[in-house]
């Protein structure tokens, strides 16, 4: 992890290096990797099957090496009074909604969406983010100077910085089990889910196979598949008994999330000006970002 | 639309038929039904039924006894890499039983052709891994029918209610084992229910049980077709059960009564308890022994509507005429010279009570005359 300023400095004259050099062939090595296949995976979320276990939680921390409690413990239902986001220290979290019109409570996990355009990786400026051939939107630590702009622009406010750790804090987010699924794993939340509220799939199967549970089960589901087309797709999709709005998602729009701070962060690395106009500029685009989620969800931490 | 509809009523009338179906010896291919409504290609074989997701309990369906299935099964079927818990023995029977006192097999069976029932593994697949996600794996599957009482009982999730960990010794076993020959108490039906609601005005409702299953002829699973354990057996604290709304509350009663108009929640909301409903107090007619045992929809034909009816035998009955009419149903032959009279000549009044004697016999009266024999009815 090199979170030095000096290092920061070498990387972004190698990638402004190497872009002025190659510019020509519009290969840009050293940018983001922006795959989008075909046949990317994806989860399907049906949060009117969860039944806030928290064993997803459990298997997450565990597949990653995060310290975690007992299994056991994890039947702890008083976690749920609290709204909880993810954080360093848990990649995802379940939260617990009342449903007056149901006979059980609604239970929505949340992690990281791994949007098809993700809003993290446009706005890294080191591309330290990459959207791989599988739909994973993965960090890389290495690349990482520490600037938070990643959780700045993330409309879905996933990505967390390791606050608490003084030397190198890490950004931690769910990396939709990466090596496991290298390693033709599943995920290890999909994996461990009694009820398999999370279905592994390719995502046009999975977009499919919701689209006719909404059509087969109409007074079930509002018809609506969360990440379908919000933010420019996602390749976590989400199914509920209720609005989205109402179970804590933002209301976002269908285009990828700042094509601004994308056309910045490119033009000025292609017309290679120095690092401490792009602090200027991208603090500028930061702080009105901020201020816009802000209007947005209100109070939503 | 009309194509769901169609559909639908195929599926009642296959229901209707095979409900009466007791248990079948030979194959299912065999009877009259639609293959086409269970199995999506022309030629079904064993290794490749290709059955359509989840048809549940609307298609071809028999009944069983809880002792035609297994006492226990252990499921074993899901093994993993590193398996977090022991093999589940699971109380067939008993389940079986608890099921049996409100939708039956199909509660958690919705596949239930005539024959062998389907395991569930026929039709869901034991890998999460799949080509095939439309419908949830065998795991999930599992967990999806236990799980709607098991939470609605204990108002949480947890596991150790059927799973031990691996590293704990087998006394979980031990217990479930002792559960198997257990069986329920038989059920009893209450007279009547007494609910406190929170209502301001008229917080008492007391419900007839008994009064409401014998005027319509209910069977418990009427009424009680999705209901789980917690329906009679809730030990959550208040704050553990689940908040619900005004419709969900009424949901029970509103299939007949109109729970939405105000002006009907006196019917049920009252101050004090209330006596059940008497047809003579409330509206005059008594219901005596020519009536007792008809239910309401006999005379009151448009449902939810019981105003409009007269005591006068005729508006439900017609004119009768000597001809017609066998008197001996009321308990009384007449004699052969009154058999020649109208009914009018003694029966004045239009409810056909007491009749008159004294338009041809002065001083008679009726019963301390009789114009024939008493007989019983
Ligand atoms: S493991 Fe599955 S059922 Fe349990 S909380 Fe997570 S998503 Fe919900
Ligand atoms: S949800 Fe946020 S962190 Fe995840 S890919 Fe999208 S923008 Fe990036
Ligand atoms: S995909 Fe992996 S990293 Fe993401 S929430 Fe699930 S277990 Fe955690």
């Amino acid at each position: 992890m090199n979170k030095s300023r000096r290092n920061f400095l070498k990387t972004s004259a190698f990638m402004g290096a190497s872009i002025a050099g190659v510019a020509s062939t519009k290969t840009v090595k050293g940018a983001p990797k922006n795959i989008l296949s075909d046949d990317r995976m994806g989860v399907l979320v049906d949060t009117t099957v969860c039944i806030g276990c928290r064993k997803c939680e459990w298997a997450c921390k565990t597949s990653h090496n995060m310290p975690t409690e007992p299994i056991e413990k994890y039947d702890d239902r008083t976690v749920f009074e609290k709204r909880r986001r993810p954080n360093a220290n848990a990649l995802t979290v379940v939260n617990e909604f009342e449903n007056p019109n149901g006979k059980f409570p609604i239970d929505v996990k949340v992690q990281c969406m791994h949007c098809d355009h993700p809003a993290c990786l446009s706005a890294c400026i080191v591309g330290a983010f990459s959207k791989e051939e599988n739909g994973t939107v993965l960090w890389n630590g290495d690349k990482c100077i520490g600037c938070r702009y990643c959780m700045v622009a993330c409309p879905f406010q996933i990505p967390a910085f390791e606050f608490d750790k003084a030397w190198s804090p890490d950004i931690k987010k769910c990396d939709f089990c990466f090596d496991r699924t290298k390693k033709g794993e599943l995920p290890a939340c999909v994996e461990i889910c009694p009820m398999e509220v999370l279905t592994y799939g390719k995502k046009s199967d999975l977009l499919r196979a919701a689209k006719e549970k909404i059509r087969l089960y109409p007074e079930r589901y509002v018809d609506h598949i969360l990440g379908e087309h919000e933010v420019g797709g996602t390749s976590w999709m989400y199914l509920s008994s209720k609005e989205f709005t109402q179970i804590d998602f933002p209301k976002l729009g269908k285009n990828p999330a700042p094509g601004v701070t994308e056309a910045i962060q490119h033009g000025i690395f292609a017309y290679f000006i120095p690092p401490i106009a792009i602090y200027a500029l991208l603090g500028g685009v930061m702080w009105l970002n901020k201020n816009r989620k802000q209007t947005e969800h209100g109070e939503d931490e | 639309m009309k194509k769901i509809f169609l559909f639908i009523i195929t599926l009642v009338l296959l229901t209707n038929v095979n409900g009466q179906v007791k248990k079948m010896g030979t194959s299912h291919s065999q009877k009259a039904l639609i293959c086409e409504n269970c199995h999506s290609c022309s030629i079904p074989t064993k290794e490749n039924p290709c059955l359509r997701d989840c048809p549940r309990e609307s298609i071809a369906t028999t009944k069983q006894k809880p002792e035609e299935g297994p006492d226990i099964i252990v499921i074993n079927k899901l093994k993993g890499n590193q398996d977090i818990y022991k093999e589940v023995t699971f109380s067939h029977r008993l389940h079986a039983e608890m099921s049996e006192m409100s939708g039956g097999c199909v509660t958690c069976h919705h596949y239930n052709p005539p024959g062998k029932i389907i395991g569930c593994d026929n039709c869901h697949n034991s890998s999460r891994k799949r080509e095939d996600v439309n419908r949830p794996d065998l795991k999930g599957a599992y967990h999806r029918q236990c799980m709607d009482c098991h939470r609605e009982w204990s108002g949480g999730v947890e596991c150790s209610a059927c799973h031990q960990l691996n590293t704990k010794s087998p006394s979980k076993e031990k217990l479930i084992t002792g559960t198997i020959k257990k069986s329920h108490a038989k059920l009893e039906t209450p007279e009547k229910i007494t609910y406190k609601t929170p209502k301001a005005e008229g917080k008492t409702v007391v419900f007839f049980h008994k009064e409401h299953i014998d005027l319509f002829g209910l069977d418990c699973q009427s009424c009680h077709s999705n209901d789980g354990c917690v329906k009679c057996h809730d030990q959550r604290p208040a704050s553990a059960k689940p908040k619900m709304s005004v419709e969900l509350k009424h949901k029970a009663c509103s299939s007949c009564h109109d729970t939405k108009v105000k002006s009907n929640c006196v019917t049920c909301h009252n101050d004090k308890e209330t006596n059940g409903f008497n047809h003579l107090i409330s509206t005059g007619f008594n219901l005596n022994s020519y009536h007792s045992k008809l239910s309401c929809v006999r005379c009151h034909t448009t449902p939810g509507k019981f105003t409009g009816l007269n005591k006068n035998c005729n508006t439900c009955h017609g004119t009768w005429t000597k001809e017609k009419f066998n008197h001996k149903v009321t308990g009384l032959v007449l004699d052969e010279i009154h058999l020649e009279f109208d009914c009018e000549s003694c029966h004045t009044n239009p409810t056909y009570a007491k009749p008159e004697c004294s338009s041809c016999h002065d001083d008679y009266t009726y019963p301390a005359f009789i114009p024939g024999k008493k007989v019983k009815r």
